[in-house]
């Protein structure tokens, strides 16, 4: 009874107490590694947005159109804010992967490998979102202007359209970056576009042939509209 | 201080000094215009051989790689002086023909021609263009004479037009130019202009001429750069501007651009010349001046309205950017209003150009996408000025652009708290000065 209650009990339990005590200094390393990134994560942050405010950073991206093109895309923060709080996280991330590089274990260290691997594919694919994101705003509005200034009514679903547009540009590029269904992404993104296109045509070869015909008499020859233009002259 | 001499080609060289010095240069700056260049070069030899036939006169051409043969024109044009009753010519016309370097564009020709005329030290210049159809001798003693004989540094020309002529000089460039420089030049942006060899070099030291004023706003630049540089100005009435017809509605947005966008700029660039500044002068006008009716033209005010309300629907968001609150207020105001009383008035539209100054200064928005967006408001000021014009004659019509011009002076100090004023992001925070001062003026 004796030998089973050592050998069937305790002997796994004092395995495992092994094998905590062993443990015991990783995690206590991994633990350090977090609070002394977490806080190093903190300074980090304030100190990049504290230094970029000092160097009119903000003032810069103002008169670059940046902080304009931020809040039409929905940001409410300004830049130094937005990179001090990138920082943050950049760090954040490290720290965590660190700490648990720190434990030491196999499963965690191949994770922490992967993802590694993985963060330049994740910032690409962030970085194609944004600029997606900016590019359909800034598109968006200058078809906008355009189509209200050549005086087509469907002006803001055309300006839609190009919003849309662009943005499926985007998600599925990044979506390629990130290595997702990378071939149904293609595939997909081919028949959404083809389709548009086609539909397009059809619709403006059907319902808009005699606009076409006179854009192109007007762009190919120098024959003068049917419609008398004004005979105001603006310069 | 100064720039490095431009670059001429190595025929225009030897030719710049065989002449080595004149009293009179004339440029015309051209580009595909064989149909009528001839006309112009034989209109400024007769008027150099009529009206300073004692004085070294030279004709520059600077083309701009015509396919077409303007400069064999240009080379071919000949006056025959016995059917002009021109006998005292004793200078013969010494004729250059250039191709210029740099961006294509007029003010690329222009600063060729400014080149030429500082190397033979020229004291009076003029630049007429090459598509008139219009020019008499005359024209070239009018733009050349007051540099000449009076000490004038810049006559600007000052045309004959119907009142549906030039309407966005009339609503926009004149009254702007006029509030913010101070000198009533009626047409600043008309494109034949007399200038003296002082405001050449001036000219020239400029660092412009890789920008956009080398393709397009040159007119407005001479006109500015000499009123905010201090010379002496003048106007000279030349009469009718008849000029190849060109498809009025075609590109107006980009028209919009390139002028508004010009003048915007050069606020930046004189902004501590302007805002120091109230009121106008009025500016000394030589010619015989002359009246003819106005005949009626076809102008298309449903449409321009429509247009206009077309932007108040689609662009609200936009022009909500660009525009102070009280503006945008009193524009919704013409959402439904019937279109005979459809008013966009002098007060309101002031407001609505100096509001897209200041946000052109402050970046509100992409800046070619804000000069757009004003297409749909200047086509509602001028249906509202043909509304209010129609059956005046173009000097009764006159009085109306006269009130617009004074109503862009009084409101010159809201220009200024809003070039000024702080804006964070897309909205504003506007000094209260302009806040109170609006509010007033809406009651």
């Amino acid at each position: 009874m004796k030998e089973f209650w050592e050998t069937a009990l305790l002997g796994p339990l004092a395995a495992l107490g092994k094998q905590v005590l062993a443990l015991l200094p990783n995690v206590l390393a991994m633990v350090i590694i977090l609070s002394v990134g977490l806080v190093m994560a903190w300074a980090v942050g304030r100190v990049i947005e504290r230094v970029l405010r000092v160097l009119r950073l903000d003032e810069l991206c103002n008169r670059l159109g940046v902080n304009a093109a931020l809040a039409r895309g929905g940001v409410k923060s300004d830049p130094s804010r937005i990179v001090g709080r990138t920082s943050y996280w950049l760090v954040v991330i490290f720290a965590v992967l660190a700490g648990l590089g720190a434990l030491n274990l196999r499963p965690l260290n191949q994770f922490a490998q992967s993802f590694l691997a993985y963060i330049p594919h994740l910032f690409l694919a962030a970085l194609i979102l944004v600029a997606g994101h900016l590019l359909s705003n800034f598109m968006s509005q200058a078809v906008l202007i355009a189509a209200v200034n050549a005086g087509l009514p469907p002006a803001r679903l055309i300006a839609a359209c190009s919003r849309w547009g662009v943005q499926l540009v985007a998600v599925a590029m990044a979506l390629e970056q990130l290595g997702i269904a990378q071939n149904i992404v293609a595939v997909g993104f081919g028949i959404t576009l083809g389709g548009v296109v086609l539909a397009a045509a059809i619709a403006f070869g059907l319902g808009a042939k005699d606009l076409a015909k006179e854009f192109l008499e007007r762009r190919l020859s120098d024959k003068p509209r049917d419609r008398p233009p004004d005979d105001l002259r603006h310069l | 201080m100064t720039v490095d001499a431009i670059p001429l080609t190595a025929e225009t060289e030897a030719k710049v000094r065989e002449i080595g010095e004149t009293e009179i240069l004339v440029g015309i700056p051209s580009y595909n215009n064989a149909d009528t260049i001839g006309h112009v070069v034989r209109a400024v030899s007769a008027g150099l051989a009529k009206y300073f036939p004692r004085r070294r006169v030279v004709l520059v051409n600077s083309d701009g790689g015509s396919t077409d043969g303007t400069p064999e024109v240009v080379a071919r044009a000949v006056v025959d002086f016995g059917a002009m009753l021109i006998s005292d010519h004793q200078s013969p016309l010494q004729k250059i023909i250039t191709p210029y370097h740099g961006i294509p564009g007029k003010g690329s020709a222009f600063r060729t021609i400014f080149e030429i005329a500082r190397r033979l030290n020229a004291k009076a210049c003029a630049v007429v263009d090459s598509d008139l159809r219009s020019i008499t001798p005359e024209w070239v003693e009018l733009l050349i004479r007051p540099v000449l004989e009076e000490g004038y540094d810049y006559v600007a020309p000052y045309y004959l037009r119907h009142k549906y002529d030039g309407t966005i000089t009339n609503s926009i460039v004149y009254p702007l130019t006029r509030a913010l420089y101070g000198h009533r030049i009626r047409q600043p942006i008309g494109g034949d202009f007399g200038f003296s060899g002082r405001l050449t070099a001036h000219y020239l030291d400029k660092h412009v001429w890789e920008s956009d004023v080398a393709r397009f706003g040159i007119d407005i630049w001479m006109t500015t750069e000499a009123v905010a540089s201090g010379a002496r100005v003048c106007q000279s009435f030349l009469g009718a501007k008849i000029h190849n017809p060109k498809d009025p509605a075609a590109d107006l947005s980009a028209m919009l651009v390139q002028v508004i966008g010009a003048m915007f700029a050069l606020m930046e660039e004189h902004e501590l010349f302007w805002q120091a500044l109230e009121g106008s002068n009025p500016v000394k006008l030589y010619g015989f001046q002359y009246e003819v009716g106005a005949e009626p033209i076809n102008v298309n005010v449903d449409r321009m309205i429509a247009n206009f309300r077309q932007g108040l629907k689609d662009l609200e968001s936009i022009w909500r950017r660009m525009l102070a609150p009280e503006t945008m207020e009193g524009l919704l105001l013409l959402r439904d209003c019937p279109p005979q009383a459809f008013r966009i008035g002098e007060d309101q539209w002031a407001r609505v150009v100096y509001d897209a100054a200041a946000s052109y200064h402050h970046r509100v928005m992409p800046r070619e996408h804000l000069l757009k967006a004003l297409t749909p408001l200047y086509l509602g000021r001028t249906a509202t000025f043909v509304l209010e014009t129609q059956g005046l004659t173009s000097a009764e019509a006159e009085t109306r652009v006269e009130a617009l011009c004074q109503a862009f002076e009084m409101r010159k100090r809201y220009l200024v708290d809003r070039w000024g004023a702080v804006l964070s992001d897309e909205r504003r925070v506007a000094a209260p000065g302009w806040q109170a001062e609006a509010k007033e003026v809406t009651r």
